[in-house]
């Protein structure tokens, strides 16, 4: 990535502008400036067995992170910082998820792919398809259906659209959500588990409110806020370990 | 309660203590679930719960020693008994308020606590919930 000197001087006037203000539209540019970045170093590390897709997805948690904490006026250079934060998280990525996440990149598919076959089935069949069903409609055994499930569980990173802990994204979820069920998760079931779940991303709020306090199902959920069920799964799974880790640390 | 049924089949796992291992306590409960016909809804419920219960014995970064898993199946519910053996075994295995109130909308029922031989425990049961069409 090659800035001119102008293109350098403008993002280092963006990280003093953001600092001071914290403005999301200031963050966006920043973030989207240094993409470039995260794809280059989420390549450095393609060729361990790991989708590039989610290499990419985990260095932009990076860069996001990165962007976060910049302190401009410390005289680092943001891209050497950055690349610092990047090249930690992808290698945290591989350390955590052991060989979890080494699953064949045909399980990764075969995931990816079952995620629509149970939208469809769950239409057609007007309820949650069995493990058969799917494997059936598949055209894959049982065991290659539940090791995909299982695959797919190291697959649940943080996409860049998701807001960074404790921020709020007004504008996306109300695009996504009617005001009720954003408006939802103010009520008093939020007490019970802030300040935990204050630290989790909107969107993820509403599905742990919707799947734990109002009792919804997975499908229902996802048939409620038009996202696919796996990703729902997905989104709960990630929001349960951050809800642990933190009520750990606490 | 599910223990006045019969006992279908019974299968135990005993798998070290440490987060990375979870995955065969997950895929051993998903692949029982699903001869018992359980839906992907309801697979995808145990599967979290199993995770709930398994960190709640172990913490985030696992434990030295075992967790052993006792997988009972019964004619409509599978019931999964959790036990640690641990090397260094102070701190009662214990819940915090979100995640008791996850569980009550994952299972049909679960427990945490010590076993007759004093060892950290949790007990979950999962039913499958009839369905319309018969199937």
């Amino acid at each position: 990535m090659t800035l001119d000197a102008s293109q350098r001087d403008e993002l280092r006037r963006k990280f003093v502008e953001f600092a001071e203000t914290r403005s999301p539209r200031t963050r966006d540019e920043l973030i989207e400036a240094h993409l470039g970045l995260a794809e280059y170093l989420a390549r450095r590390f393609s060729n361990r067995g790991e989708p590039l897709d989610d290499l990419t997805q985990v260095a932009s948690v990076g860069l996001l992170k990165a962007v976060d904490r910049f302190d401009p006026t410390r005289g680092v250079e943001f891209s050497t910082y950055a690349t610092h934060t990047i090249v930690g998280e992808l290698k945290r990525h591989f350390r955590d998820k052991g060989w979890a996440v080494r699953a064949p990149r045909r399980m990764q598919e075969l995931y990816l792919r079952l995620g629509r076959t149970v939208s469809t089935l769950s239409q057609e069949l007007g309820r949650s398809p069995t493990i058969p069903e799917l494997a059936a409609d598949a055209q894959v055994s049982e065991e290659e259906v539940l090791e995909a499930l299982e695959a797919g569980q190291a697959y649940r990173f943080a996409s860049l659209d998701a807001p960074s802990p404790g921020e709020d994204d007004g504008d996306t979820i109300s695009s996504q959500l009617g005001a009720e069920d954003a408006g939802m998760i103010d009520a008093e079931h939020r007490v019970v588990l802030s300040p935990l779940l204050a630290q989790l991303p909107k969107r993820e709020q509403v599905i742990l409110h919707l799947r734990f306090f109002e009792g919804l199902t997975q499908s229902g959920i996802a048939e409620r806020l038009g996202i696919s069920q796996m990703h729902v799964s997905r989104l709960l799974a990630r929001s349960l370990a951050q809800l642990r880790s933190a009520a750990e640390g606490s | 309660m599910v223990t006045q049924d019969e006992v279908r089949d019974e299968i135990r796992l005993a798998v070290p203590a440490t987060p990375e291992f979870l995955r065969l306590a997950r895929v051993t409960a998903s692949g029982l679930a699903s001869r018992l016909q359980f839906s992907y809804d309801e697979v995808e419920d145990l599967r979290l719960a199993i995770d709930e219960l398994c960190f709640a014995l172990i913490g985030s970064r696992g434990r030295s020693g075992t967790v052993d898993i006792n997988y009972a199946v019964h004619s409509d519910a599978l019931e999964v008994v959790g036990v640690g053996n641990f090397d260094d075994d102070q701190t009662d295995p214990m819940l915090a308020s979100f995640s008791e109130q996850i569980l009550t909308a994952l299972v049909d029922d679960y427990a945490v606590y010590r076993d007759e031989r004093g060892r950290p425990a949790f007990r979950l049961v999962k039913r499958r919930q009839p369905t319309t069409d018969g199937s």
